[in-house]
């Protein structure tokens, strides 16, 4: 199972090439969860459901604290590829953003679609509500290496 | 179980679907729909003038227009700028040669992708800019790059030469600490650059994707 999902999550980012090749942004409002993308299409880490949220916030940390990119998960399930963040020149994938990381999040910014990849630049984070997604109380640590339990 | 995959492999094709797809939490049953909701998401000026406002000095636009410079050195010892290259394209990546994060993740992707393209890509010239010139001298690249793939460049400099090519091209590197053997742990920008042989950006590549999209990317570009 975590083979075919891995397989859709791939497909997703296997799209043809020129597709949405657009190179003008469009104004959007996006709503949705800070993500590690990589955790998040890999499967590396278990099924999506269980790399969001609470359960797996601090293996996102560590990710976006090494340089993944992270992405805006909507509430429909789509992915946005976060480019830049709000009032960062940079192109994000350092640690600009750990501070958000995990947190629901309204935001206006600029959409651009190349090559079926949503890349959202992010002009003003309008609302953060936090870590509401308590993932943990269904999946525990995910994975659970991402908290070392003390030594007895 | 297999509801929960039908369900995301229908939030996945919403990513696939363009004008049709949500954008904002809202879902669109047609492109009419959907271009009707994007109208009314831009800014009021924007419908009222046709002409889309400017943008905030924060927020700047698709890195597209980035025209790379660097002055460096490579694991040779030979000093390496953009005009090096000029005609061939480049892909470039920052990152550190001890780095098992992202790099990991990215560097042998790159190399995969130019294996996948063979004598396509003969006349493209693959680039580790490192952001971890303590460690990552001319020897010690000549030593770490070649295990990557072999036509992988690595380029280092000063810290002041590598911020300016970070500059260049917009990204962001801190070193957070130290393990405890002395090995540095850097947070670093990790999208791939392609860029063509005028040393302009041509599109920036997640690192996430697999080899095989990211050989069939270049292809698209170059």
């Amino acid at each position: 199972m975590r083979a075919l999902i891995t397989g859709l999550m791939l497909a997703v980012l296997a799209l043809p090439a020129g597709a949405l090749a657009a190179t003008q942004g469009e104004r959007v409002k996006i709503k949705g969860e800070i993500i590690d993308t990589w955790c998040y299409f890999s499967g590396v880490m278990g099924g999506p459901d269980s790399v969001v949220g609470s359960a797996h916030h601090t293996c996102a940390l560590w990710c976006a604290a090494g340089g993944i990119p992270v992405g805006v998960l909507a509430e429909d399930g789509t992915v946005y590829m976060v480019l830049k963040y709000e009032g960062d020149d940079h192109v994000t994938g350092g640690d600009t953003i750990l501070e958000v990381q995990s947190d629901l999040i309204s935001a206006d910014g600029l959409l651009y679609q190349r090559d079926g990849i949503n890349y959202l630049v992010v002009e003003k984070v309008t609302a953060n509500d936090g870590l509401v997604n308590l993932s943990h109380e269904d999946y525990d640590v995910i994975p659970p290496f991402a908290i070392p339990k003390p030594k007895q | 179980m297999r509801r929960r995959v039908q369900v995301f492999a229908g939030a996945l094709l919403l990513a696939l679907s363009g004008p049709a797809a949500a954008h904002d939490g809202v879902e669109h049953k047609t492109p009419e729909e959907a271009a009707a909701h994007a109208a009314q998401s831009k800014a009021p000026e924007s419908k009222a003038s046709g002409v889309p406002p400017p943008l905030p000095e924060a927020a700047l636009p698709f890195p597209i227009e980035i025209e790379a410079a660097f002055d460096l050195v490579d694991q040779t010892g030979a000093r390496r700028s953009e005009r090096d290259f000029a005609g061939k394209p480049m892909l470039i990546f920052f990152g550190y040669a001890s780095c098992e994060a992202i790099c990991s993740v990215a560097l042998p992707r790159m190399a995969a992708a130019l294996d996948i393209l063979g004598d396509k890509a003969a006349a493209l010239q693959p680039i580790m800019i490192t952001v971890d010139p303590v460690n990552d001298t001319p020897e010690a690249l000549a030593e770490a790059m070649p295990k990557l793939h072999p036509r992988l460049l690595g380029l280092t400099g000063s810290e002041a030469e590598l911020a300016a090519a970070r500059a260049a091209f917009q990204v962001e590197a801190k070193k957070l600490h130290e393990m405890i053997d002395g090995t540095p742990i850097y947070s670093h920008g990790s999208f791939i650059y392609l860029l063509d042989g005028d040393a302009k950006v041509l599109t920036v590549l997640p690192p996430i994707l697999g080899e095989d999209r990211i050989a069939e990317l270049i292809l698209k570009y170059i």
